[in-house]
């Protein structure tokens, strides 16, 4: 029976529709090909995260000096912006066209090893055989709860100084060569501060992240990094002195919403007296507000534990890449110790490879500014650890940061307040 | 012409169907995935299984989803007044044919053609603790006011913000609909001894009804999915303690990035769709019943 042509005409832009619709979602199940072990050759992205802007030339070169060692595989690089980079990966990896070779912090690489995305290096002998080149604490700092492994190739390591306004010290009676060192010393400094200043200088623009739980002593986890536990009683002691100082003006009176950016600009302008930062930010000071750079001070972040806090980036294969072998290759040739010292020598972070550390570059300072903030850092880096725990999702930092935000309102109790964020974390960690 | 003679039933639809297809394509399917994403336990980066309506008993008792809730209902609550009679009062200000009057009808209209985050960068300059307005504010001998700290103050800011945003647009609807109030009408009323009040009541408002219930309704559901003003002036974490936060923001935080909950965000989202849908109904069903038959 031949099919009338009103119907056939409605149904042309519905068949139309659908088939641009199913197309969207078209991911497939593809485990990938390629033995990781055999002969690199075919196509590959390779993407970085906010890096072209800077060092265009640099990837350009080791792409080039790559594809000219192994003549079989060509390199795409893909560069996305800093901003929403975890909702680029999120489409990526929904489209299934996530790059061969991927640039992932750990608290990235997580959920998308959790969904069988990335390979997992201990157990590809293939990568795994090149471990041995990492410091053991960069190879830890990739390896995933729960998921037996690691799942990026340890790259760049990066730990924050934090700068302090000596003038704002001076003003406040305070030594500005004796910064604090610990949260007791930065408390004491803090009301110091707020106190000869009638609350006109507070010393901090941001509340209490993860990182100072950490860096204060507190458990953050339970073992299998199953529960959280910042909630013990050392997390509610530094809650109730954070509480004591907002109450004496010595956090910014807009910390409960500042975004890191914003404290970054309140320091900028001498409304706050510490910052934490990076050796970046030298450049910013000194072209920005160099009346700041005159009286800036630099110092270790305040720790109570002994051990830094360490920011470390990695390159993660994709578990569907097409030739893993390929992948694999260059994923580890772009973290070998020529190239990450060579990159480590364009900007101010730090090769996560054995030894790298030991080199002149990071052990003499040079007399200049970057040269003592390199070599503090670096220093500081031997030992450090990563305290963000990787499966602290960005929901769950907002719920942190909101209930601290109560608690320092005065909403409620520290305790409460932390008992909170632990049981909607948990609740949060169990859907996840 | 006789090829298009034998092809004249599915003309029609090949002139629509590019049109159809974005439409399909960018809403249609959007939110029959979202109807259907609503009603499962999915995350960013897994499919998950059917829920039922857990996710809205889970919204019933998730704190944030009631003052975000409560953000926006208050948001459509003060922000709607002020965007139905500023920009009426603004187009008869400027329907004037004074010199001049081009250059105040291109500065009201300037903020709705600047880009929300500039805007709301600049705001959040001015309404800082050490900023332009708490600057006034100071030598006036008052202050200075935590307009972003506080999270009633940074509410109405953020709703000030709105209304100004949207001043220019609302406007210029306006001077469309009262180019067709005829001038006679006024000059009755003036003959009959009706003052400028008196003719506003009498002559403009009743003469731009339909456009006031118009206004009304497009300004009500912008205000209850608003999202940048807040995002941009209360930050990530949706102001102190997360109390500013509106239903898009909710919606937003809870269903983005690789651990995103994406069931509970669609449920959410399904929320403000019907609240937004029962918005607008209600404002049009509310200039049918008041007018004359």
């Amino acid at each position: 029976m031949p099919i009338p042509r009103r119907a056939a005409a409605a149904t042309v832009p519905l068949l139309v529709s659908a088939l641009t619709l199913t197309a969207c979602g078209s991911g497939g199940t593809d485990s990938g090909g390629g033995d990781a072990g055999g002969k690199p050759e075919g196509d590959i992205t390779f993407q970085t995260w906010n890096l072209r802007s800077n060092f265009k030339d640099y990837f350009t070169g080791l792409v080039a000096e790559f594809e000219k060692a192994n003549p079989g595989v060509r390199v795409k690089w893909l560069d996305q912006p800093a901003d929403n980079y975890a909702d680029k990966l999120s489409a990526d990896a929904a489209a299934g066209t996530l790059p061969d070779v991927v640039n992932v912090s750990p608290d990235l690489s997580y959920p998308l090893a959790k969904a069988g995305l990335l390979m997992n290096l201990d157990k590809e002998p293939a990568a795994a055989e090149f471990k041995g080149e990492y410091t053991p604490e960069a190879w830890q700092g990739n390896a995933l709860p729960g998921l037996g492994g690691s799942y990026s190739f340890p790259w760049y390591l990066n730990t924050g100084p934090l700068f302090y306004n000596k003038a704002l010290f001076r003003q406040a009676g305070l030594d500005p060569e004796k910064p604090p060192k610990n949260y007791g010393e930065l408390f004491a400094a803090a009301r110091t501060i707020a106190e000869r200043s009638g609350g006109r200088t507070a010393t901090l623009g941001g509340t209490p992240a993860v990182e100072d739980f950490g860096r204060y002593g507190v458990r953050l986890m339970n073992g299998d990094a199953t529960r959280f536990t910042y909630n013990e009683p050392k997390g509610v002691e530094l809650l109730t002195e954070y509480k004591k100082l907002y109450d004496l003006g010595g956090l910014d009176p807009q910390s409960l919403t500042n975004t890191p950016d914003k404290t970054g600009q309140k320091f900028l302008e001498q409304k706050v007296a510490m910052n934490p930062g990076s050796a970046h930010d030298l450049e910013n000071f000194k072209k920005n507000a160099p009346g700041l750079y005159r009286e800036l001070g630099i110092t270790d972040a305040p720790n109570n534990t002994g051990k830094p806090n360490m920011y470390v980036m990695g390159l993660g294969v994709s578990s569907r890449s097409k030739h893993k072998a390929a992948a694999v290759a260059f994923a580890r040739f772009v973290t070998d110790r020529k190239n990450q010292e060579a990159f480590a020598h364009k900007v101010a972070v730090f090769p996560s490879t054995k030894g790298s550390l030991d080199d002149p570059y990071w052990t003499k300072d040079d007399g200049t500014d970057e040269g003592r903030v390199r070599v503090a850092s670096a220093k500081m880096l031997k030992g450090a650890v990563n305290y963000t725990p990787v499966v602290l999702s960005e929901e769950m930092k907002t719920v942190l940061k909101n209930e601290v935000a109560k608690a320092l309102q005065g909403k409620k109790t520290p305790q409460r307040a932390l008992d909170d964020a632990v049981a909607q974390s948990d609740k949060l960690l169990k859907q996840g | 012409m006789k090829h298009v003679r034998t092809h004249r039933a599915a003309s029609p639809w090949l002139f629509l169907l590019p049109g159809l297809a974005t439409v399909t394509a960018f809403s249609l399917y959007p939110f029959l995935t979202t109807l259907h994403k609503a009603f499962t336990d999915a995350l960013t980066l897994t499919p998950g299984a059917w829920v039922g309506l857990r996710n809205f008993r889970d919204m019933a008792h998730d704190e944030q989803f009631w003052v975000a809730l409560r953000n926006s209902g208050l948001y459509v609550v003060l922000v709607v007044p002020f965007t139905v009679l500023l920009p009426l009062l603004l187009a008869l200000l400027v329907q004037k044919r004074i010199p001049g009057v081009t250059f105040f009808r291109s500065a009201f209209y300037t903020p709705v053609v600047a880009s929300s985050v500039v805007v709301a960068l600049i705001w959040g300059w001015m309404l800082d603790d050490r900023g332009l307005v708490n600057g006034i504010l100071r030598v006036l001998g008052a202050g200075p006011f935590a307009f972003l700290g506080d999270e009633w103050l940074l509410l109405f800011s953020a709703m000030a913000l709105t209304v100004w945003k949207g001043l220019g647009y609302y406007m210029v609807i306006y001077l469309a609909a009262l180019a067709h109030v005829p001038r006679e009408l006024y000059e009755a009323a003036a003959v009959d001894g009706a003052g400028a009040l008196r003719r506003f009541t009498a002559v403009t408002v009743p003469a731009v009804r339909s456009t006031m219930a118009l206004v009304g309704a497009l300004s009500s559901v912008a205000a209850f999915k608003v999202f940048s003003e807040v995002f941009l002036l209360a930050g990530p974490t949706g102001g102190p303690a997360g109390q500013d936060t509106t239903l898009v923001m909710l919606v937003q935080r809870t269903g983005t990035g690789l651990n995103g909950r994406v069931g509970y965000s669609s449920a959410l989202s399904l929320v403000v769709f019907a609240v937004a849908l029962l918005l607008m109904l209600l404002v049009l069903r509310a200039d049918r019943t008041r007018r004359p038959e």
